[in-house]
């Protein structure tokens, strides 16, 4: 895992939660400012529940397989890794989400992604921020 | 595969077709076609005649028909059939002042504009369109902003032509034929994220949201199309393409229902580079800015929308009890050879298609009783448009009495490129139904080059019942369709 090379350039990451509801932009600046892992988590959720193809209002627990249980294709799945990357600042390797099967298993997976990234760069800024 | 011959094509079409080798092997051809085995499965609707209006064969199996039962409209002279049919009638145009990219020096001040949706943004999220459309998630992720109008013109169709969207869900003797140049807007945008990154990561669904396909892709997976899916993309004649190898698939037997949808964005992506050319009217008067075959035409009006058309056996048509709108009686291509984006000077590539298309219907040049022409509005197309009619109902062949009404509705709707000839084909269907033939409104002084035909420039009331559809495109590609009344 590495930061894009781009990261300067690109716009405020914020910006791609416009359309989502106030607290789960919230609870991304609160990530961002404390790296609270409950608010990262909150995102990952809403970004799972916002690529749904077919959306429903049911609970999302980290058991739910994406593809199975909550309709997902890949397309969506890539969409989902597309959007995680441009709000985090990540890279994600398609081998890696390849292993990603599970609600559970994406929100570990990019928490993992993110210490990474901050131990690989200690001192510097949040990738985030 | 047996090749008997069907001698319905009349004495009539020998006149116009003589002359032309290739259009009397296509009256030849159009003849052999019911014989040709049919590989899709022979429900009770395709093992019966066909309706009774069909004209008598004198021998072999009948002979495949290809009808119209329903049209879709969202255009800018309106977003359904009443709409559409008044504004046509009434002459009424669908432009409106425009401001490409906030810069006010472009010279480019009106279009054919869409009106009840906005699909300007490059997110699904913010578009929005006229109550009454089902556009779930799974579907607008991949859309481009035309595939809206398009899926919008479709559902218009079906419903006018008494189908719901499951009965042609996994239908395998229904397919669908779109005509599209693809989004440009969309190509631009992905392609510029995609560069920010230095090719690091694009957008998944950029692909299937902006190429030339975008609307095979979409439309196919979400009226689950299986009897086939194809594309057409011969610029301004990619419409009439699709709805005339549509035709020839249901009369080859290859398939029994076609939906044919032609879609075109109106944005600053798609319709500038024609500024570019120095293809666009610079009028800020929409009643002079797009008049075809005025002396004073300066280029064409840019337009976007969708068209829809269901094309069907007749036969199965008939089975179901759906009213045929009009049969979809021949059609003819032929190419100019000669520029990248200008006609042939003299309309050659033009006049043979309008005969290979009569020869195709076994008619005759004095059957016909209006011609929508392509009529863009600039100088040399309709230069050469007029030289081709003027060939194909010259007086020799076509005496002045049953010379046909020739009008270009792009005087109301502007150029929609791609679209332009399935819309057309369907609003001469409407007006053959409607009992009228449109006006050419915004006419004033019509060019001396058009001497000797016919140009009204109100509606005439009167029921056609053979009409010619023209379309021509960049490359010199021509396509006719000879439309029947039913």
């Amino acid at each position: 895992m590495q930061p894009t090379s781009s990261a300067q350039s690109a716009p405020d990451p914020s910006a791609k939660l416009e359309h989502f509801p106030p607290e789960v932009r919230d609870a991304y600046a609160r990530f961002r400012d404390t790296g609270d892992l409950a608010a990262l988590q909150a995102v990952v959720l809403a970004a799972v529940r916002d690529h749904m193809p077919k959306p429903t209002d049911q609970p999302l627990s980290d058991e739910l397989r994406l593809m199975e249980d909550l309709g997902y294709d890949s397309l969506a799945v890539a969409e989902t890794v597309f959007f995680i990357e441009d709000l985090f600042q990540v890279r994600v390797e398609t081998a890696e989400i390849m292993e990603v099967k599970t609600v559970g298993a994406l929100k570990e997976f990019v928490a993992k992604k993110i210490a990474a990234l901050k131990a690989a760069a200690p001192g510097a800024p949040d990738p985030a921020a | 595969m047996s090749t008997t011959p069907d001698r319905r094509v009349s004495a009539t079409s020998a006149g116009p077709a003589a002359a032309d080798p290739v259009a009397a092997a296509a009256a030849a051809a159009a003849g052999a076609g019911p014989a040709v085995a049919s590989p899709v499965p022979a429900g009770p609707a395709a093992a019966s005649a066909p309706a009774a209006s069909a004209p008598a064969a004198s021998a072999g199996p009948p002979r495949r028909r290809a009808v119209i039962t329903g049209l879709g409209f969202i255009t800018p002279i309106g977003n359904d059939r009443a709409a559409v049919a008044a504004s046509l009638r009434e002459g009424r145009h669908g432009f409106e002042p425009v401001e490409f990219l906030q810069n006010p020096a472009i010279p480019v001040r009106l279009a054919g504009t869409v009106k009840g949706f906005s699909v300007d943004s490059m997110s699904w999220r913010d578009w929005r369109w006229p109550a009454g459309y089902d556009l779930p998630r799974e579907t607008l992720r991949g859309l481009a902003p035309h595939g809206v109008y398009a899926i919008c013109a479709v559902r218009q169709a079906l419903r006018d032509a008494g189908l719901a969207p499951a009965a042609i869900a996994g239908d395998d003797g229904t397919g669908l034929f779109c005509a599209s140049a693809g989004s440009a807007m969309m190509l631009h945008g992905h392609l510029a994220q995609m560069h920010a990154v230095r090719g690091e990561r694009g957008n998944p669904m950029g692909v299937v949201s902006s190429i030339a396909g975008t609307l095979n892709f979409n439309l196919a997976a979400h009226f689950h199309v299986t009897g086939a899916v194809c594309g057409f993309v011969s610029a301004c004649a990619s419409g009439s393409h699709a709805l005339g190898y549509a035709a020839d698939e249901i009369r080859l037997g290859r398939l029994r229902r076609v939906i044919v949808v032609a879609a075109e964005e109106m944005n600053a992506e798609t319709l500038l580079p024609f500024a570019a050319m120095r293809a666009l009217s610079p009028r800020r008067d929409p009643r002079l800015a797009s008049r075809p075959f005025d002396a004073a035409r300066d280029g064409f009006v840019g337009a976007g929308g969708a068209a829809a058309l269901v094309l069907e056996d007749a036969a199965l048509a008939a089975a179901r009890g759906a009213r045929p709108q009009a049969e979809l009686a021949g059609w003819g291509q032929a190419a100019d050879g000669h520029g990248i984006a200008m006609s042939h000077p003299e309309g050659r590539g033009l006049a043979l298609a309008m005969r290979r298309a009569l020869a195709d219907a076994g008619a005759a040049p004095a059957d016909i009783d209006y011609v929508n022409a392509h009529g863009t509005s600039t100088p040399v197309g309709d230069r050469a448009e007029a030289l081709a009619l003027r060939a194909v109902f010259a007086a020799g062949e076509t005496p002045s009495a049953r010379r046909p009404l020739i009008s270009g509705t792009k005087a109301l709707t502007g150029h929609p490129l791609s679209l332009a000839g399935a819309m057309e084909a369907a609003f001469c269907v409407l007006a053959m139904n409607e009992g009228f033939l449109p006006g050419n409104p915004h006419l004033v002084n019509p060019d001396p080059v058009c001497e000797g035909l016919d140009l009204p420039l109100a509606a005439v009331e009167r029921r056609a019942r053979l009409v010619l559809n023209n379309s021509s495109g960049f490359g010199g590609s021509n396509v006719c369709h000879v439309l029947r009344a039913l």
